[in-house]
């Protein structure tokens, strides 16, 4: 797949539109990081995210034919990943298979003798921003994520989530409070929050 | 969080108009930069080349699997202007074949009714299926009518032949 390296990513799907399954490998080698990232950010379970990142992969694939090359597939990427790690996150919660912030078993969590102490911060660090991030709605998580981990600009992200630019941006800035609560940086400033 | 994009415009678009002073202000947005400084610790944890493989053999193989040839040849209607295009296309078609299929009327004049009347001045000569049943003995019986002025009724006479046109018959009524 080498050879594909330096073929742009228009060019590959022609090639997978025909059925050429090396362009197509060489395109999802391309993307399946980016992706990934998407899902587990929005999803945050590691034992699922693989699960949902098949599905995303499945529906490329499934609608590549109807793909126009002349769009920008990172951007129609980034929308088929957002959206089916929404739904993804929404169905796994309604079929009760998800275990909540409270419910996480003590093992799974850090312990002394588990880790160093700067691995023990480090771990607690992560699951404090894990959990600020669960506390917001999929949306708001969704906008957070592609904004400050993906650097979507808000117009963008109105695209993928299919609402308004305002929208967006109320999204981004409840994940900032909710990060920033769980965090515990500083106070928020009176009537920051409203 | 490779690129950062939280520049102080996109805190203020956040946040408008809620802080006592400048300097409030400032402070605020380098708490949030923190916030967002912490928050790309975040790891993802990295799909592993079998993961990343079983993945792609499934995604790519599954469509190919379940696609017959004929929806690859159909790709093209499936762009919703073609198939709108096509959708038209073929409601004509369907229309144009039933309305040229479509059993034609009766035409009224092809029926044959019970009686017709010719008109001569005063004189109405009346033939048909009714006469034939009125009168059956009679072979093509007709009746005419021949109105008078100067008669107070109208004179009418049954007009026919028997034994197959040997007799002719002439029946004042």
């Amino acid at each position: 797949m080498d050879g594909h390296d330096s073929i742009s990513d228009g060019a590959l799907i022609k090639a997978a539109q025909q059925g050429d399954r090396d362009a197509a490998a060489c395109l999802y080698h391309r993307h399946v990081d980016r992706v990934h990232r998407v899902c587990y950010r929005i999803v945050l379970d590691g034992s699922q995210v693989t699960d949902c990142v098949q599905e995303v992969w499945l529906k490329v694939f499934r609608n590549l034919d109807r793909f126009e090359c002349e769009k920008s597939f990172a951007g129609w990427l980034n929308r088929v990943a957002a959206n089916t790690a929404i739904d993804y996150y929404r169905r796994w919660r309604k079929q009760g298979r998800y275990v909540g912030i409270e419910e996480v078993p003590s093992e799974a969590l850090p312990t002394e003798n588990s880790q160093g102490a700067q691995s023990l911060d480090d771990a607690a660090t992560q699951e404090r921003i894990r959990q600020a991030l669960q506390e917001i709605t999929v949306n708001q998580r969704t906008a957070f994520v592609l904004r400050y981990y993906e650097d979507m600009s808000p117009a963008q992200i109105a695209q993928v989530l299919g609402c308004r630019v305002g929208t967006v941006r109320t999204h981004v800035r409840r994940g900032l409070l909710a990060l920033r609560a769980k965090l515990a940086v500083k106070p928020i400033a009176k009537g920051a929050e409203r | 969080m490779k690129h950062p994009r939280f520049s102080l415009e996109e805190f203020d678009a956040l946040f408008p108009d809620r802080f006592d002073s400048p300097a409030e202000r400032l402070k605020e947005y380098e708490a949030f930069r923190a916030v967002l400084e912490q928050a790309e610790k975040l790891e993802v944890p990295e799909l592993s080349t079998h993961q990343r493989a079983e993945i792609f053999r499934q995604s790519w193989a599954e469509p190919k699997e379940r696609r017959p040839r004929l929806w690859t040849c159909a790709a093209p209607l499936r762009r919703p202007a073609v198939a709108f295009a096509a959708g038209l296309i073929l409601g004509c078609a369907l229309m144009f074949t039933g309305m040229r299929d479509r059993p034609q009327s009766p035409d009224p004049a092809a029926l044959e009714q019970p009686f017709t009347v010719q008109h001569a001045g005063p004189v109405k000569t009346y033939e048909g299926k009714i006469l034939q049943a009125l009168y059956p003995q009679i072979e093509n019986p007709r009746m005419v009518v021949e109105e008078n002025q100067e008669a107070p009724k109208p004179r009418r006479v049954l007009q026919g032949t028997l034994d197959k046109g040997q007799v002719y018959v002439l029946w004042n009524l």
